[in-house]
């Protein structure tokens, strides 16, 4: 460690032997060596061109995890105090790479393979079939046009939990049991929706809701039986889910707007309109962008009603896409194809979000 | 027997423990007069050589006297080791590890496995590891394991359709013919006779349950004497009576369409047909209605083609089939779309809505036990519909059989069965034990008592059909006979449908469940452009599954 400079937090000056050096590097290198010969012997041995005989891919952990610890005692020999320092991030790191980076890239692997479970030569590598595949799987593009409608959705989502948040802001009665009470269908599990709702209210024959419908005069009632009807009912059924979620986010922001503000308006003259529009709603921009941010990445998940309750239909008409993997993948046992169908969805929500984010930013940062 | 079934017969018999008793020293004294009166040649295959055992164990707990717990299991699988106890030494398997992989539906499967087995392991001194799976989680768990080589049980309860995933890949152990003679299999049903349970001409399976679909119908509405005036005003000149084809199946629903429900009050149904997916389950109901069409007596083969695989969902009795439901739809009740089968038998069904459907034995048992059935008093059950004329594959024309109707009952699931699993082979006394296991479990006297009570498993031998019997125990021998009548005679029908027992089986289903809801929702022109859509995934399926080897493994599932 240098001896000039800021010295306010060094703790001790360290002596770089170079022994030391030595040992440090061997440390990393030599166990970086340990489990490369690790991987090479499973990879030699599953290929067949050696006798030995493992059991399963553990030893491969075991040698990442040897490299691992190694790596970590390295920095502190090498770099002394420092090394010390980067001990508190390292290890997370590795984590990371381990549970996140390397299941990423061996989903690629999977994804540029063709895997059915159910055929005898296993996985075999199909460069972009499975890309190709999907470019002419109309299933896929219906779900993902689906997506966007309950992207879509979202918005009016927005608006409402706006209102019931201005609403639950304002001095009304019972204030803090409507809170509550408004807040309780987002700790219900979308399960639970999904039959509370969609199986037992919507029920045509019994279902309150269709009862209600013939009281109203439409003499059969059909929740889902139209296109339009059932893909109306799937985003209500979400939406009353987790309106409450961004109710609260806004409830909260509203909370942190200086009552000064409005009270300085309405002494100039400004209707209640104006005041929403040009004092609260501004100043509630990043917690709304934020809100809808969050939603929307709750919405491309959305799945767990849809199976429950249309299985996607009719004809395809609710199909999410994660609905259409969640078949493709467990029903048809389709491993490669169905990872190939959730990279590409991955990356699409982030090239989406992205553009979203930097929008919004430029939006709300203009630069003259 | 499955639970339902078994409280409907109970709240049907309105059994007492002295009726039992009754019943049951009856069973055992007709039994042995049978035995003496008539010979051994003559005696009924149900009186066997275990009269008294059989007596004895059915006494366990006694019928209508509550559930059986996990100390009835035992003692019923201590009475029950006789046949092991001839070939295997007592702790000839001591240090024996085995890990046994199956269900935990309803607390039963595996928890009536681990009572069973118990007395077993505790004379031979093997011991048994349990992995137990819930229904959803099962199909994944086994694909996975095949599929990355990580097969870690050495018995496994599987269902028929999965034969080809596991023994088509030679991961079972062929089944010892010391274990053949133990469990009797002369006296399984006739479908569940080879081939299935055997692949290229070795056995593999242990039977212990059946499965299949029968027609359930409403009494009341062929009592309904409005319903007959109308009839035989508007329909055919046939008499009002329960359908015993599909035609009049047809015929039926469209006439039903505006009429009221006798029992509700409500708007009348025909035939429901579940229009939304099921997992590919619901692909079966769309077979029930198709097998009449397209199993032809002179051919095993039915769905594909056993020389290239070629798919024949969508030949003419398919197409027909599917343009069937096409043409009731209109008269389904509102939302028919979004049903699925489990819809439109328990919540449609049972519940006073529609007269007919298709479904395996749960609805006769549910009809009488379910809060949510009403139709418990009006129903009534056959074998499935057939068919005036039957389409004739190889030829490519209708043709009308001189024998009357074409009737081929859907053998749907088939149902489950124990397998040893082959990493067992190498080492000779756990292959032993692990035989040893599943002979207990699927042993012939130890069967009459899961279909007795409840199992989660369906009677699926000959000597389980005798009403004589089930009557002495105390049953209610009409409803006995009408329930359980349809089932033996699906069973055992010379033309039964069986279905493929191929890798990927419900790959195929759970496409087609998807290309049929596009068809039912409009978005294919016509039914055979449906069939078409269905017929070409499977054929995408076969080329990535292996064509050669789904031909192989599907001719050695025929039989042929």
């Amino acid at each position: 460690m240098s001896k000039e400079g800021d010295l306010l937090h060094v703790v001790t000056f360290d002596d770089m032997t170079p022994m030391r050096l030595r040992l440090g590097k061997l440390l990393i290198w030599g166990s970086a060596a340990v489990m490369a010969l690790t991987f090479a012997a499973l990879a030699l041995a599953e290929a067949g061109y050696i006798g030995l005989e493992f059991e399963n891919w553990r030893p491969a952990l075991y040698g990442f995890l040897f490299w691992s610890v190694c790596l970590c005692i390295a920095q502190v020999v090498l770099h002394g105090e420092q090394g010390k320092r980067t001990l508190f991030v390292l290890p997370a790191a590795l984590f990371v790479v381990a549970m996140v980076i390397f299941p990423l890239v061996f989903a690629l692997g999977i994804a540029f393979s063709d895997w059915n479970l159910s055929s005898p030569t296993g996985r075999q590598f199909n460069g972009f079939d499975n890309v190709r595949q999907m470019w002419g799987d109309p299933f896929y593009w219906n779900a993902l046009k689906n997506m966007a409608y309950y992207t879509l959705a979202i918005l009016v989502e927005y608006a409402v939990a706006f209102g019931l948040a201005l609403l639950l802001a304002s001095d009304i009665k019972a204030r803090k049991f409507f809170r509550v009470a408004f807040l309780m269908p987002l700790m219900l599990s979308p399960v639970a929706v999904s039959w509370m709702v969609g199986k037992s209210m919507m029920e045509i024959r019994f279902g309150p809701l269709a009862r209600l419908a013939r009281w109203l005069g439409w003499e059969r009632p059909s929740f889902f039986g139209d296109p339009e009807v059932a893909r109306a009912m799937i985003m209500m059924m979400d939406a009353w889910t987790f309106i409450p979620f961004m109710m609260i986010m806004i409830l909260a922001g509203l909370q942190a707007i200086p009552r000064e503000l409005q009270e300085a308006a309405r002494v100039d003259g400004a209707s209640a309109w104006r005041g929403f529009w040009e004092i609260t709603f501004p100043l509630m921009l990043p917690v709304s962008i934020t809100a809808i941010l969050i939603r929307i990445i709750f919405k491309l998940k959305l799945a767990d009603i849809i199976i429950n309750v249309t299985s996607g239909g009719p004809g395809g008409a609710t199909d999410s896409v994660t609905s259409f993997i969640f078949r493709e993948y467990r029903d048809r046992s389709n491993v490669g194809y169905g990872t190939l169908l959730a990279i590409v969805y991955l990356v699409l929500i982030v090239v989406a979000i992205t553009t979203f984010m930097k929008l919004v930013d430029r939006w709300m940062n203009p630069r003259y | 027997m499955k639970v339902d079934l078994y409280n409907q017969l109970m709240r049907a018999g309105r059994l007492g423990r002295r009726d039992v008793l009754k019943g049951m020293a009856s069973t055992g004294a007709l039994a042995a007069f049978s035995g003496v009166a008539t010979g051994i040649s003559a005696r009924p295959v149900w009186a066997a050589d275990n009269a008294s055992l059989r007596a004895q164990i059915l006494k366990i707990p006694g019928v209508g006297a509550g559930s059986p717990t996990d100390a009835d299991w035992q003692k019923v699988g201590e009475l029950c080791l006789g046949p092991v106890k001839e070939v295997v030494q007592e702790g000839e398997f001591a240090g024996v590890e085995l890990t046994f992989m199956g269900l935990n539906n309803q607390n039963l499967h595996n928890f009536l496995f681990r009572g069973f087995l118990k007395p077993w392991e505790a004379y031979t001194g093997a011991k048994i590891n349990w992995i137990d799976l819930a229904q959803a989680d099962y199909n994944a768990r086994l694909q996975q394991s095949i599929a990355t080589q990580t097969v870690d049980f050495d018995i496994i309860e599987m269902g028929a359709p999965f034969e080809g995933d596991v023994t088509g890949r030679g991961l079972a152990s062929v089944m010892p013919d010391w274990v053949k003679s133990i469990i009797d299999m002369d006296d399984y049903v006739g479908y569940l006779k080879a081939p299935v349970g055997t692949w290229d001409g070795k056995t593999y399976r242990v039977s212990i349950d059946g499965d299949c679909h029968t027609f359930a119908y409403r009494t009341d509405y062929y009592d309904n004497e409005e319903f007959a005036k109308a009839w035989a005003e508007e329909g055919d000149g046939t008499p009002w009576e329960p359908p015993t084809t599909w035609q009049m199946v047809q015929k039926h629903t469209k006439f039903l369409a505006g009429k009221k429900d006798p029992l509700t009050g409500l708007d009348a149904h025909g035939y429901l047909d579940p229009l939304k997916g099921w997992g590919g389950f619901g692909f079966y109901f769309l077979e029930s209605r198709a097998t009449a069409y397209a199993k032809h007596p002179d051919d095993p083969a039915w769905l594909f083609d056993p020389e290239d695989m070629k798919p024949r969902v969508n030949n003419a009795a398919f197409v027909r089939a599917i343009q069937d439901v096409m043409d009731v739809m209109s008269t389904q009740p509102p939302d028919q779309i979004n049903a699925d089968p489990g819809t439109t038998a328990f919540q449609q069904f049972l519940a006073g809505t529609g007269s007919m459907i298709s479904w395996w034995g749960d609805v006769g048992s549910n009809a009488r036990t379910s809060d949510s059935s009403v139709v418990g008093d009006v129903v009534g059950f056959r074998h499935l519909p057939g068919s005036d004329d039957v389409w004739n594959h190889r030829k490519g024309e209708w043709e009308t059989l001189a024998s009357g109707p074409n009737e081929a009952p859907n053998m749907a699931y088939i149902g489950w069965g124990v397998y040893v699993m082959a990493r067992v082979d190498s080492d000779s006394k756990k292959q032993k034990a692990a035989w040893s296991a599943a002979a207990h479990l699927g042993g012939k006297d130890l069967s009459l008592w899961t279909s007795a009570y409840p199992s989660g498993f369906q009677p699926y031998r000959n000597s389980h059909f005798n009403y004589g019997e089930w009557e002495e125990a105390g049953y209610d021998r009409a409803f006995v006979e009408d329930y359980l009548g349809s089932n033996a005679d699906s069973y055992n029908h010379p033309n039964a449908a069986i279905e493929p027992r191929i890798p990927g089986i419900f790959q195929y289903y759970s496409v087609a469940e998807d290309e049929l809801a596009k068809g039912f929702a409009g978005q294919y022109g016509s039914a055979q452009e449906t069939a078409d859509a269905i017929a070409k995934a499977w054929e995408e399926i076969t080329d990535q599954i292996g064509r050669e080897r789904q031909v192989e493994l599907y001719k050695a599932s025929l039989g042929l």
